[in-house]
């Protein structure tokens, strides 16, 4: 068996190349790899590199499409088999989620009551967007996904990304229909969580395997095995409590954190546009708007006329006096 | 006698290159893997680069291997720059082994291609790990390298098939 052919050979095997403009072409990769550093990106090359993945888009959308119709024929005929026994299972959930859905109502009007009464906003998470995974390389130096939804659908940088079962990263890079997400796996992935039980704090920080570390973790922290891991909310990038995982010790006995969003493939991910929390504008001063002395009556004046305070304030105006 | 491929540029064979290096990256980069299945894919992008480089020399002149680098690069989301540089130095030696006696068996191919790889694989190992700033993680890219070394005589069928059922390769 043999590769090309004696024409080939006769018309080619002569062909020469520039070694000057090989050289150069080693030299600009040299010089891209020490400014793509994922620490010092430059926004220029981040801004092609958005150009680049929204034409690709619709081609790498046209060759998974196949793939995704191939592994939904799977469970769909394996689910033809237990359809009865589905159902009914569906059924005893549905009435048990008509309780919670309940509680949840009754617990939304108690807060708005309550926020109305400490004249607090929460932070506004609007409408999510759905989108599928256009490209899904695993590769040694980062662990990303490109999903087809961008600035035009309402994505922006920062912005939570979930699957059906939990948080699986944020938006780092937005094109017009496409963006990356960095996965919670990759290792320059850094977010803040808590347990939901004791409300200990941590950072989650991905090391490139399966488990996030759970690092700078409060002292007596009380976390246990298989405590529920939700983001704290800390950055004021995220908003708090979205679920992360479950938190276990590996070997070495270091928190880990067991993703909800590892039980499915990432191929249907929903985007959490979210309003981050702004810090209060300082106030400009002049000469006769001197500021009060502090006293007693002033704090109480000035808070029944202050405005609703922002987001971020939340709470610390929840545990104060209301 | 000249046959009419020496004499006029084969179009359709620069469009079939051109398509097939644009399919390689698609299928690298979209999402192929079904269900939790494992994650085998082949580095597509280079195994291409190396048959058309072998097959039709000048069909891929070193800014193709850059820009197919720099496309491999952005849609995997990694650093600029590593894998068009990896790609770069591996088949510039290739190449440069080529000028000393070019060889059209299956079999030194396939070594050759292996060589590739041998070179590849660290090239963006050592740039990947010094643009993150530590030791890049080695099992991914040697899975990916197992791959490609495996499925290249399947790659490369598809090829010669083609030059065998047309006569003289894409003309």
């Amino acid at each position: 068996m043999s590769i090309g052919g004696s024409s080939r050979r006769r018309d080619e095997s002569g062909v020469r190349f520039s070694r000057t403009f090989t050289v150069a072409l080693f030299l600009i990769s040299i010089v891209l790899v020490a400014f793509d550093r994922p620490q010092a990106r430059s926004p220029a090359l981040a801004s092609l590199r958005a150009g680049i993945t929204d034409l690709a888009a619709p081609v790498l959308d046209l060759v998974a499409a196949p793939v995704r119709g191939l592994s939904n024929i799977g469970p769909y005929w394996r689910n033809q088999a237990h359809l009865a026994e589905e159902n009914a299972d569906l059924r005893q959930r549905l009435n048990e989620t008509r309780y919670w859905r309940d509680l949840a109502l009754q617990l939304r009007d108690q807060r708005e009551v309550y926020e109305q009464a400490l004249r607090v906003e929460s932070p506004a998470t609007q409408n999510r967007i759905g989108a599928w995974t256009l490209g899904d390389p695993d590769g040694p130096f980062v662990q990303s996904r490109l999903i087809g939804a961008g600035t035009r659908q309402g994505v922006d940088s920062g912005d939570p990304v979930l699957n059906v079962y939990g948080l699986i990263g944020r938006v780092v890079e937005t094109g017009n229909v496409s963006s990356r997400v960095l996965l919670l796996t990759d290792l320059n992935s850094r977010i803040p969580v808590m347990a939901d039980r004791s409300n200990a704090r941590a950072v989650l920080v991905g090391d490139n395997s399966d488990y996030p570390r759970l690092d700078f973790l409060t002292r007596n922290a009380g976390l246990e095995d298989g405590d529920r891991i939700v983001t704290s909310g800390d950055d004021g990038i995220m908003p708090r409590g979205l679920p992360v995982g479950q938190a276990q010790r590996d070997r070495q006995g270091r928190w880990r954190v067991r993703l909800y969003s590892d039980q499915a493939p990432v191929d249907f991910v929903w985007v959490f546009p979210f309003e981050p929390v702004r810090p209060p504008e300082p106030e400009s001063l002049s000469d006769d708007q001197t500021p009060p002395v502090d006293t007693a009556a002033n704090a109480a004046d000035a808070d029944s006329d202050a405005e609703p305070a922002p987001a971020g304030t939340a709470e610390t105006s929840a545990g104060g006096e209301p | 006698m000249r046959s009419h491929v020496e004499t006029r540029p084969p179009y359709g064979l620069m469009v079939w290159t051109v398509i097939s290096l644009i399919l390689s990256l698609a299928f690298y980069a979209a999402p192929l893997r079904i269900a939790n299945g494992p994650d085998l894919m082949p580095m597509l992008p280079l195994m291409t680069l190396f048959i058309w480089s072998t097959v039709r020399p000048r069909f891929i002149p070193p800014i193709v291997i850059f820009i197919i680098g720099i496309l491999n690069d952005v849609l995997t989301g990694g650093v600029l720059g590593v894998w068009a540089l990896a790609y770069l130095v591996s088949l510039t030696i290739a190449r440069s082994r080529d000028e000393d006696g070019p060889t059209r068996e299956f079999g030194p191919v396939w070594i050759r291609f292996l060589v590739v790889l041998a070179i590849a694989i660290p090239v963006a190992w050592g740039a990947g790990s010094l643009a993150i700033g530590h030791p890049a993680p080695v099992r991914p890219l040697l899975i990916e390298g197992v791959a490609s070394a495996l499925m290249f005589p399947l790659l490369a069928v598809l090829f010669v098939r083609r030059r065998r059922t047309r006569g003289t390769f894409g003309s």
